[in-house]
């Protein structure tokens, strides 16, 4: 070693050295970026040396992640989100070669870092070091704080893999005292553009949704800041806000403040002047150009380069926004929600954080305000929770279901709970292609259900709505058809969006969005 | 031809790709002339789909709609990639090869009528396998007869793009259009990788696969005539300045000895980069000379 600086050549020595059996390590695995170089060594490690690790990986996304397990050297593992991993993970865990800790939100793992899963190592990655181990991540700062802070401040290990050692960094995002060994990966770290939706997949049913959204609930409620899933729905909204939404003269009145990764298909909205704010858990692959070139929209460093922040980001999420909305994967008749289906353990990542009601919030808006239903001096506002859902899935299996599939594979796989992302007590709206349900109005369990069951189309749950209940409940506000909201279903298509390609969205921005190749059709 | 995409006033054109295979065919007809053949309502539709359990559709995927073009009468045969990838069966080769007959008879009685092929299809359907091979023969020796009197100009927009038979269709036309969206190919990305294996061709790796089936690849190889934006109203301008051009005074499928000394030229124990197959350059050297 020379200084903190490792030879790249020694890296899977120093981990059969610093690490110990049974050792608590948390492997940076984040929703985008990936320590894959460490990852990768420590797949090379000798097993009879090193045994039995609990992980701590808040994205599992990449093949050697398991590996691990497969090999014996980690035993345990606590996580929030495997999505890219989710068939393989349930299938290591049902051959017994893996233990769950947890499955988690992303703010209650970072969180159990600091109380009951303090590291003894982490392996975090970043852009560039210097020869103190100051650190720069580049717009891709994500979980990497969090994670070094739980180490350094506890007698734990910091190894850091860069992509590169120069003499003098853009900016530091991570302090070199906080950081114990620094080593140049053979490659840049891997990146993953999750948050890219190409315009040219979205339907007609998607966009009548979104208009459904903008209206009935948007323009109702006076929504000002906000999150939005990662769906194709959701980025019909986002492409909805500079047409449908210009033409109801909403622009200024909604979705000012967000809380949210950089998505090509904002740039529409930003470059009408839809958007104010912008802060990011994460960067996205080929927008950092467009990001650097607005730093009046999102918050960028002295560099010009992003500078996102999960934890912070998924703070903001929960407390400071009026509205999370998101989809799910199957929803039951109290309005539960999981993304874990047979076969498929995908866990949750931040969704939950953000689609509850936090209870600990004591600050006011409109939106939060509207929601109060109670007469009482003391009542307090809520927090706008809204799940998209089209009421089938692709292969025709109904969204709406009378039982969760993950109340099996929590049951099978030794859970203590079942895998649920939100709870339908969290809920306040569900909106499918039949309409809006308003499930915060709703009075009592059995209307709530009532309400839901009027917006779910022939699944097993909607078939259970009467025609004339479900008349009352329109009367009442409680549920809303696209008519009764003033949205046109002749008008939901195509010519509304304000981008229907990758071509148009490089367009708005004028050239700086450079879409990664997966996404290119020309 | 913009290189590359960059400026605001892209989004102000009328995307030709968004357009359905009708509207498609419709906007390339002088106002108000398009008037559909064989239209749905005559439903003649395929009878071997129901047997195999897939919905067949009224106008079997294919359109064809008579009208002018600057003036010059013309027909247009639009194939519905939205409908079993615009793959071709007995139905729809058979109003393509009717049409093109047709239009053939009109130029011999000497009414000069010009044929566009609007073609997004992964070739023959294979529920309708022998059918569709023997319609990709019929609509070849077709359009071989009609280009002699008329130009047959060949579109591929995209997004399907053109694979499989119906590329060696778009291989007799007299004029191949694409827009960079476009794909040509004989076998198509996911077939080479379902032969020769993942390291031959990565069928999920786009920036491949455009850069050996895309438009601007096929230009710059001159097996393109034209490479134009997703815009209807040039699209329409690149058909019409075509068919105002006449036949070619010789057909692409004719230079035979050209092709063989390239094909000759290519020594395919090595992997070629598609930058190396860049001809229209020199071709365009040679023409002038």
């Amino acid at each position: 070693m020379r200084g903190l600086i490792l030879a790249p050549e020694k890296i899977v020595d120093a981990l059969e050295l610093l690490l110990k059996p049974g050792d608590r390590v948390v492997l940076e695995g984040d929703n985008q970026k990936q320590a894959d170089f460490l990852s990768r060594s420590l797949v090379q490690v000798d097993p009879k040396k090193l045994q039995d690790l609990h992980l701590i990986i808040s994205s599992i996304s990449r093949p050697e992640h398991l590996t691990l397990f497969e090999l014996g050297i980690a035993k345990k593992v606590d996580f929030s989100f495997a999505g890219p991993q989710s068939l393989r993970l349930a299938q290591l865990l049902e051959d017994g070669k893996i233990e769950i800790g947890a499955i988690h939100t992303y703010v209650e793992l970072y969180a159990r870092l600091l109380i009951d899963l303090i590291p003894n190592v982490v392996l975090v990655c970043a852009e560039q070091a210097d020869e103190e181990g100051n650190l720069y991540t580049g717009p891709n700062t994500e979980d990497t704080p969090v994670i070094t802070e739980a180490a350094a401040f506890h007698d734990g290990i910091v190894i850091a893999q860069v992509n590169e050692i120069t003499g003098k960094l853009p900016r530091v995002d991570i302090p070199g005292s906080w950081v114990d060994v620094v080593v140049q990966a053979d490659r840049p770290f891997a990146l993953e553009p999750l948050f890219t939706r190409d315009p040219r997949q979205i339907d007609d049913l998607q966009i009548l949704m979104g208009m459904m959204v903008i209206r009935g609930i948007y323009e109702r409620h006076g929504v000002q800041s906000l999150n939005h899933g990662i769906g194709f729905d959701t980025a019909a909204i986002e492409l909805l806000l500079p047409t449908y939404g210009e033409s109801l003269g909403l622009k200024g009145k909604i979705c000012q403040h967000w809380a949210l990764n950089p998505h090509p298909t904002l740039i529409p909205a930003i470059e009408s002047g839809w958007v104010e704010s912008v802060h990011c858990f994460g960067s996205e692959v080929g927008m950092d150009e467009y990001v650097a070139a607005r730093p009046d929209v999102f918050f960028t460093g002295g560099d010009g380069r992003l500078r996102s922040n999960r934890v912070l980001c998924q703070l903001a999420g929960q407390y400071a926004i009026d509205a999370f909305i998101g989809s799910t994967l199957q929803m039951d008749a109290d309005a539960n929600s999981s993304t874990v289906t047979k076969g498929r353990l995908a866990g949750f990542g931040g969704a939950p954080n953000m689609g509850h009601d936090p209870h600990g919030r004591r600050h006011s808006s409109p939106a939060w305000l509207n929601l109060v239903t109670s007469p009482s001096p003391l009542a307090r506002g809520r927090k706008l929770v809204v799940q998209i859902v089209e009421t089938f899935r692709s292969g025709n299996s109904p969204a709406f279901v009378e039982t969760l599939d993950a109340v099996a594979v929590g049951q099978k796989a030794g859970m203590p709970l079942a895998p649920v992302m939100i709870y339908g007590d969290d809920v306040s709206h569900v909106v499918t292609e039949e309409g809006i349900a308003y499930l915060y109005k709703a009075e009592g369990q059995a209307e709530r259900r009532r309400a839901l069951a009027a917006v779910a189309g022939v699944s097993p749950i909607g078939l259970k709505a009467k025609p004339e209940e479900t008349a009352a409940l329109r009367k009442r506000g409680i549920v809303a058809y696209p008519e009764d909201i003033g949205v046109e279903r002749l008008q939901a298509n195509r010519s509304l969006l304000a981008a229907r390609s990758m071509e148009d969205l490089v367009a708005w921005s004028g050239g700086l969005y450079t879409p990664p190749p997966r996404f290119r059709s020309w | 031809m913009r290189d590359p995409i960059l400026t605001r006033e892209y989004l102000k054109r009328r995307s030709f790709i968004e357009l359905s295979a009708r509207d498609r065919a419709k906007c390339l007809f002088d106002s108000g002339t398009g008037l559909e053949l064989a239209g749905p309502f005559d439903r003649i539709e395929s009878p071997w789909l129901a047997m195999q359990d897939v919905t067949p559709e009224a106008d079997d995927g294919c359109i064809v709609m008579r009208g002018t073009i600057g003036g010059q009468q013309a027909v247009v045969i639009a194939f519905a990639g939205a409908f079993q990838g615009g793959a071709i069966g007995e139905v729809s080769g058979a109003k393509l090869t009717a049409a093109l007959d047709l239009a053939r008879a009109d130029n011999e009685k000497g009414i000069r009528t010009n044929a566009v092929l609007l073609l997004e299809t992964g070739g023959v359907r294979l529920q309708e396998a022998n059918l569709g091979l023997a319609a990709v023969a019929e609509i070849i020796s077709s359009i071989i007869a009609l280009r002699r009197h008329a130009p047959v100009i060949s579109l591929t927009a995209g997004t399907v793009g053109c694979f499989g038979g119906m590329s060696l269709a778009a291989g007799v036309a007299s004029y191949v259009v694409m827009t960079p969206e476009g794909r040509l190919g004989l076998n198509g990305p996911e077939v080479i990788e379902e032969e020769s294996g993942v390291e031959e061709f990565d069928a999920s790796d786009r920036s491949l696969i455009w850069s050996v089936f895309g438009g601007r690849q096929r230009y710059d190889q001159g097996l393109a005539d034209a490479l134009v934006d997703d815009d209807a109203d040039q699209i329409a301008k690149t058909v019409r300045d075509l068919i105002a051009q006449g036949v070619p005074p010789v057909h692409r499928s004719e230079q035979i000895d050209l092709y063989r000394s390239r094909i000759t030229a290519l020594d395919n124990a090595r992997q070629w980069n598609p930058e190396e197959l860049h001809f229209r350059a020199s071709q365009n050297k040679e023409e002038n000379r």
